[in-house]
């Protein structure tokens, strides 16, 4: 259990994958305008991501593996991603509508959000075993929800100040990343 | 001349990732140095070219509800050579690159030119905008990969450029160092085109 | 119907293109990526432990079978021969043991009437600045010219024990490959 916490504490906070490992950075600054969005591309990817961990290592070592085709492995993990997406993207518009509702416009960006497959390739190439993979994955998304939180909470302020004008947009919102990155730094020692 | 407007529209008009703003996961992380910038952005560049060449070959081909799928399949049919090639001849460069050379599948300025471009245009126009976008990739990936070690290390290629006394920021190797840069850098840009702008307008 | 006849054929036939592809170009640059992840990772030991050759141990390396794992995979022993004028006079192999922290790796370059000839730390998860101290020179020359045939004697690195026997069980796995398979590694 002591390894779990350590590794979960590693994941989202000392080795976050989006402000350390630079997973996932298009839908980091493109959807981090407004609290909302935030939370909903975070839980959707919490979600995605914790399911694909664990099919794509199960596809690579039972279907890879055997069959002697390990160099095949980015693109199997894609279409396993890509077809994973769309197929809860279904699932949760039948079965739930309200939670369909809630994360169905964030779905589709998911196939080509670089977290998911990274993290995929992260769980094979450390050698994690299959609940190892499952709970680093869930751990990774976290991470990814916090950071995007964190910054849609600082990007909603900057609609009540002053930017100069060669900063609005994308180039304050970077700025702001590194300086949320740099506080993460500070965990570095934890691990 | 439409295939030199093609091309030459990824150097400034949509240069990415500054105009574009895709692509900037390995624009962050790999570039704390400028080979290493070169060598991320001519992977990118060879799939983005073949990719958008045989996408806009088979577009007649491909029926629409299927489109996303099949791009897919081609990308990253790419991207596999990619990385067995770079495996086989540039082992060190790869080790580095590391886990964003299977990433490049997943670069959403391949997907979108595939689907704003390539889809909608004929192979040879195609693949002036493949090249031309993804050697803009690679310089804007150089540009920033010197800056971060001309000011992280104190080396430019490699050599030793700065003077004796010279103390590297290592902030700038980090990640923090990397969004800022990237940050101010197109803070830069923004500011030549409002300048250019007021002057023209 | 037409439509999905037609989805499925356009799908179908780029991936078997793709993966017609794929599979030609993974044969064409198999080897060439086995011989460039092994030069990196075991070059620098290989030149360290080996001297006076005058062909590419890593190009030459020969692969032998040394008995089974627990799930009964088969354990390939990889060996670097160094050659001059075509004749094999040493070679070097690498050995695993158990230390502090876990496997370390040795490679060890015995020659072919016996003789220790060097040994090189590849790999090793010792704590730095104690266990790590198995790197330095003074530990890994003790091991120089010793015969292969005796028990080992080396004056271990005080703090180190672990460590240090981790090495000594590795040379002696390698030398102990040497012993069983002399046949087919000379």
């Amino acid at each position: 259990m002591g390894d779990f916490i350590l590794l979960m504490i590693g994941a989202i906070l000392v080795n976050n994958i989006l402000l350390i490992r630079f997973l996932g950075n298009c839908p980091f600054l493109g959807v981090s305008r407004s609290m909302d969005t935030a939370t909903g591309m975070g839980m959707a990817v919490i979600f995605v991501l914790t399911l694909a961990g664990m099919i794509t290592w199960l596809v690579h070592h039972y279907i890879l593996i055997p069959l002697n085709l390990e160099y095949l492995r980015t693109i199997a993990f894609i279409l396993v991603i890509a077809t994973l997406v769309q197929f809860v993207e279904m699932v949760v518009q039948k079965t739930a509508p309200p939670l369909y509702e809630a994360l169905g416009i964030y779905l589709p960006l998911i196939t080509t959000n670089c977290a998911v497959l990274g993290v995929a390739i992260i769980n094979i190439d450390e050698g994690y075993d299959l609940i190892t993979s499952i709970f680093f994955s869930f751990a990774s998304a976290c991470g990814f929800a916090l950071a995007l939180i964190l910054m849609a909470g600082m990007r909603e302020r900057f609609d009540l100040v002053e930017i100069p004008k060669p900063l609005e947009g994308f180039a304050i919102g970077l700025i702001t990343a590194g300086l949320i990155a740099l506080a993460f730094s500070g965990f570095i020692g934890l691990a | 001349m439409p295939i030199r407007d093609e091309f030459t529209k990824g150097f400034w008009e949509i240069l990415p990732p500054f105009r574009l703003v895709l692509g900037l996961c390995p624009t962050l992380a790999v570039t704390t140095t400028g080979i290493n910038g070169i060598g991320m952005g001519l992977a990118t560049t060879f799939v983005l070219v073949f990719s958008n060449f045989f996408v806009s070959l088979l577009r007649r081909l491909i029926p629409r509800q299927v489109r996303i799928a099949s791009f897919i399949v081609i990308i990253a049919s790419f991207v596999v050579i990619v990385e067995l090639v770079m495996k086989a001849y540039f082992y060190q460069l790869s080790e580095f690159l590391g886990i964003f050379i299977p990433l490049i599948v997943v670069n959403c300025i391949i997907l979108g030119r595939a689907e704003a471009f390539a889809s909608r245009n004929n192979p040879i126009l195609s693949l002036a905008d493949g090249l031309g976008i993804g050697l803009g990739f690679t310089i804007s990936l150089f540009v920033l990969g010197s800056i971060r070690e001309l000011l992280g290390s104190g080396t430019l290629l490699g050599f030793h450029v700065m003077w004796s006394s010279f103390e590297p920021f290592t902030f700038m190797l980090k990640p923090p160092g990397a969004f800022v840069a990237l940050g101010i850098l197109l803070g830069l840009m923004n500011l030549i085109s409002q300048y250019q702008a007021r002057k023209g307008g | 119907m037409r439509d999905i006849v037609r989805m499925i054929l356009v799908l179908t036939l780029i991936g078997a293109a793709s993966g017609l592809t794929l599979s030609f170009v993974h044969r064409g640059t198999k080897e060439r990526i086995e011989y460039q992840t092994i030069k990196f990772v075991k070059e620098p030991a290989v030149k360290k432990v080996l001297t006076g050759y005058d062909n590419d141990p890593i190009l030459d390396r020969k692969k032998i079978g040394v008995g089974t794992d627990e799930r009964g995979n088969p354990i390939e022993l990889i060996i670097f021969p160094a050659k001059r004028q075509g004749q094999t006079f040493a070679v070097a192999i690498e050995g695993k043991g158990k230390g502090f922290g876990g496997l370390i790796g040795v490679m060890v370059g015995i020659s072919k009437d016996g003789q220790l000839l060097d040994i090189g730390i590849t790999s090793h998860s010792e704590t730095p600045g104690v266990g790590s101290r198995v790197e330095e020179a003074s530990f890994t020359d003790q091991f120089r010219g010793l015969s292969a045939k005796g028990a080992l004697k080396a004056d271990g690195i005080s703090g180190a024990t672990y460590s240090s026997k981790g090495v000594m069980s590795a040379v002696s796995q390698a030398i102990g490959y040497v012993a069983n398979f002399r046949e087919e590694i000379f």
